[in-house]
C-alpha cells in the first residue's frame, strides 16, 4: 500500500526540556534510505522523519541516544538577516518522536522545497536554469561561501558531516543560503557525547580514507567541501576527472583516481595527466587555486579548513569588495582573471563549430565524390606537379615546362618494354 | 617444359612488344638500354633454356656486377656521347627537372650502380655462399623500388586513361543504342 494512503497516526513529540505534545502524522510519500518523511498536523514549519519499521532495535537505541543529544545541543549557525528568518540552514533534529513510549524518529524544521533546489542542479547550468536558478559566478561563490560557513560552525562544535555531497545540500534559489540534510548521520565527537557516521560516498571521500574507516572526519569534510566548491566553480567537472597521457594504470573510477592523487588541475602540471578540455580552472584567482592544490594535491594535514575557505570566498562573495567584475560580455568574473563564462562559451562554441563542420563534410561527401569522379573522367584534375610548380613559383625557383604528353598507346608500348627489361634484370640476377 | 613452350614464353612477349612498339622517336640512350637488356636477356635465355650448365660456374658471382656495371657504364657514357640522360628514362618522363638537375640525378644513379656492382664482388669474395645469395636478393630491392615507382606514377595513370577511354566508348555506345530504341 502506498505510504500516502496510510491512515494518520497519533504520536508524541518530546521537545527540549522534556515538554510533551501529542500530534498527528500524515505520510508525504517521500522516503530515504533510513526513514520516511511525514508532515505534522498543526505544525506546518516542521516535518517528521520516522525510521523504517525494519530498523533493528539496537540501531534505534543508538539513534535515540544521538537524537536526544542533538535535540539538546543545536549548534549556533551563521546569522541570517531578519527578513530570512524562515530559512533553515540545517535539517537538525528539534524533537524526539515516540509511539507508545517507543522511539521511532524525530521532528525537524521543514525546508521549503519550492524555494530550494539541490546543489547537484547547480553543477549543470542548464538544469539550474530549468529549476529557475540563473547561475553566475557571483551566486556560485556566494553559495560556496555559505556552505563553507555552515561547515565551519559545525566543525567548531566538533561535529562533522562525513557524507558531504551535493545531493545532501539544498540551496535557496533567491537567498543563496544553503541547507544541509540528513543531520542524523553526522559524526559527533564532543567531551560528553560521541557518535560515528558510517555512511560515505567514494566520489567525495578523501584519499587517505578510501577503503578505510574515516579516522579524521573533519579532514574528510575539508576534502568534500573543496571538491564541491571546485565542481560548483568549474561547471560540474570533478577535480579528479582528467585525461591520462602516458599514465599506465589510470583508474576508471573516480575513487581510484582520488586514492592515487591524480589531480590534473594543480598549478604545476601533473606529469602524465591532462585536464579536461572544457575546464575553466585557469580563470580562478591564485588564492583559490592554492587552496585547491592544498586540498587535492597535498597530504590531509595541510588541507584547507572550512574557515580558510570561508575567508577566501568572503571577499569574492561580497559585492563591495570589488574582487568580482564584469567582463565585456557582461559576465561576472574574478577581477584580473579571464572570464570563465566566456572561456567556457569559446570551448563549447569551438566544439560546436567543429561538430557542424564535420557534419557538413559528411553531408556533402557524396556530392564531392561525384565531382571528383567527373573530374577524373573528364581529365580535368589539376596535376599535383602543376601544384608543385605553383608552389615553387612562390620561392622564385626556375619554372620548367612539363614533359610533353605522350599518347596512351605509346605509354603502354614503353611500359611493355619496361616490364620485359625488369624481367630480364630479375632473371639475370637470380 | 618443352622447348616449344619455352620458346613461346619469350617469343610472345617480344611479339607483343614489337606490335605495340612505341610510335615515337626513341632517344639514343634508350637504344643503348634496349641493346644492353637485349644482350643480357639473350644470354640469360640461351643458358637458361637452351644450354643449361653451359655457363662458366664462377660467372654466377659476376652476373649482378655485370648488370650493375653495364647500367653504370651506360649512365656515365650516354651523356658523354651526347645521347641524353638514361636516368630520365629510368625515373619516367613525369618529372619536370632542368638538364642540370637531370645531370646530377644521372650521376647519382651511376654511383649507386657502381657501388652495388663493387659491393657484390666484395661480398661474393668474402662471405659464405648463403650470405652472398641473401645480399644479392637484398640488392634486388632496387628493382622493387623501380616497380613501385612506375606503378604509382606511370601504370596507374595509364590504367586511368584506359578506363576513361572505355568509359567514353561505353557512353557513346549507350547513346547509339538509346537512339536505336
Amino acid at each position: 500500500m502506498p505510504s500516502a494512503e496510510r491512515k494518520p497516526e497519533i504520536v508524541e513529540l518530546i521537545w527540549p526540556g522534556h515538554r510533551c505534545e501529542k500530534v498527528t502524522l500524515e505520510a508525504t510519500g517521500k522516503s530515504g534510505g533510513a526513514g520516511e518523511i511525514y508532515s505534522i498536523d498543526g505544525k506546518p514549519g516542521f516535518v517528521a522523519k520516522i525510521y523504517h519499521a525494519a530498523t533493528a532495535q539496537a540501531h534505534l537505541a543508538r539513534y535515540r541516544h544521538k537524537i536526544e543529544w542533538m535535540v539538546d545541543n543545536k549548534p549556533a549557525l551563521p546569522p541570517v538577516p531578519a527578513d530570512y528568518r524562515d530559512i533553515v540552514q540545517l535539517a537538525w533534529p528539534e524533537a524526539l518522536i515516540l509511539r507508545q513510549s517507543r522511539f521511532i524518529g524525530f521532528a525537524m524544521q521543514k525546508i521549503a522545497f519550492d524555494r530550494t533546489l539541490e546543489l547537484d542542479y547547480l553543477l549543470n547550468r542548464r538544469q539550474a536554469a530549468q529549476e529557475g536558478f540563473d547561475a553566475d559566478y557571483g551566486k556560485l561563490v556566494t553559495v560556496s561561501f555559505n556552505l563553507a560557513s555552515i561547515i565551519h560552525c559545525l566543525h567548531q562544535r566538533r561535529i562533522a558531516i562525513v557524507d558531504l555531497k551535493p545531493m545532501n545540500v539544498k540551496v535557496y534559489k533567491a537567498e543563496l543560503y544553503v541547507s544541509i540534510l540528513d543531520c542524523d548521520g553526522f559524526h559527533i565527537d564532543t567531551d560528553e557525547f560521541s557518535a560515528d557516521a558510517p555512511q560515505v560516498t567514494p566520489e567525495y571521500l578523501a584519499p587517505e580514507f578510501q577503503d578505510k574507516a574515516v579516522a579524521y572526519p573533519e579532514s574528510q569534510d575539508r576534502f568534500a567541501l573543496a571538491a564541491i566548491i571546485f565542481r560548483l566553480l568549474n561547471y560540474g567537472i570533478h577535480p579528479f576527472t582528467g585525461v591520462a597521457s602516458g599514465h599506465h594504470n589510470y583508474p576508471q573510477e573516480l575513487a581510484g583516481r582520488i586514492k592515487q592523487g591524480l589531480y590534473p588541475y594543480r598549478k604545476i602540471a601533473h606529469k602524465g595527466l591532462r585536464k579536461v578540455p572544457a575546464s575553466v580552472h585557469e580563470a580562478f584567482p591564485d588564492s583559490l587555486r592554492d587552496l585547491f592544490d592544498r586540498a587535492f594535491a597535498s597530504s590531509g594535514y595541510s588541507r584547507p579548513s572550512a574557515r580558510e575557505w570561508a575567508g577566501a570566498l568572503e571577499t569574492y562573495a561580497s559585492k563591495h569588495s570589488g574582487q568580482m567584475s564584469m567582463c565585456d560580455q557582461g559576465h561576472l568574473r574574478f577581477s584580473g582573471r579571464p572570464c570563465p563564462t566566456c572561456m567556457r562559451d569559446a570551448l563549447i562554441h569551438g566544439a560546436e563549430v567543429r561538430r557542424r563542420s564535420f557534419l557538413a563534410r559528411v553531408q556533402t561527401a557524396p556530392v564531392r565524390t561525384l565531382k571528383y569522379l567527373k573530374k577524373t573522367l573528364r581529365q580535368t584534375h589539376s596535376s599535383p606537379f602543376q601544384a608543385a610548380l605553383a608552389q615553387a613559383q612562390q620561392f622564385n625557383l626556375v619554372q620548367l615546362a612539363p614533359p610533353a604528353p605522350i599518347s596512351t598507346r605509346n605509354a603502354i608500348a614503353l611500359e611493355i618494354l619496361w616490364i620485359i627489361g625488369l624481367a630480364v634484370a630479375y632473371w639475370w640476377t637470380k | 617444359m618443352s622447348q616449344a613452350t619455352a620458346t613461346a614464353l619469350w617469343v610472345l612477349p617480344l611479339l607483343a612488344a614489337w606490335l605495340w612498339r612505341p610510335r615515337q622517336v626513341v632517344s639514343p640512350c634508350g637504344w643503348m638500354l634496349l641493346i644492353a637488356f637485349g644482350a643480357l636477356g639473350a644470354w640469360a635465355l640461351w643458358f637458361g633454356l637452351y644450354a643449361p650448365g653451359g655457363e662458366p660456374v664462377s660467372f654466377e658471382f659476376w652476373k649482378p656486377t655485370v648488370l650493375y656495371w653495364t647500367l653504370a657504364a651506360i649512365t656515365v657514357m650516354a651523356p658523354v656521347l651526347g645521347f641524353g640522360y638514361p636516368a630520365k628514362i629510368i625515373l619516367g618522363a613525369y618529372f619536370a627537372f632542368s638538364n642540370r638537375e637531370w645531370r646530377w640525378i644521372n650521376r647519382g644513379v651511376a654511383v649507386v650502380f657502381t657501388i652495388s656492382g663493387g659491393a657484390n664482388l666484395l661480398v661474393a669474395s668474402g662471405a659464405s655462399y648463403k650470405d652472398w645469395v641473401g645480399f644479392k636478393f637484398a640488392c634486388m630491392m632496387n628493382l622493387l623500388i623501380i616497380v613501385l615507382f612506375r606503378l604509382n606514377f606511370v601504370w596507374l595513370p595509364i590504367l586511368a586513361d584506359v578506363f576513361i577511354h572505355l568509359y567514353r566508348r561505353t557512353s557513346a555506345a549507350y547513346r547509339y543504342l538509346s537512339r536505336l530504341f
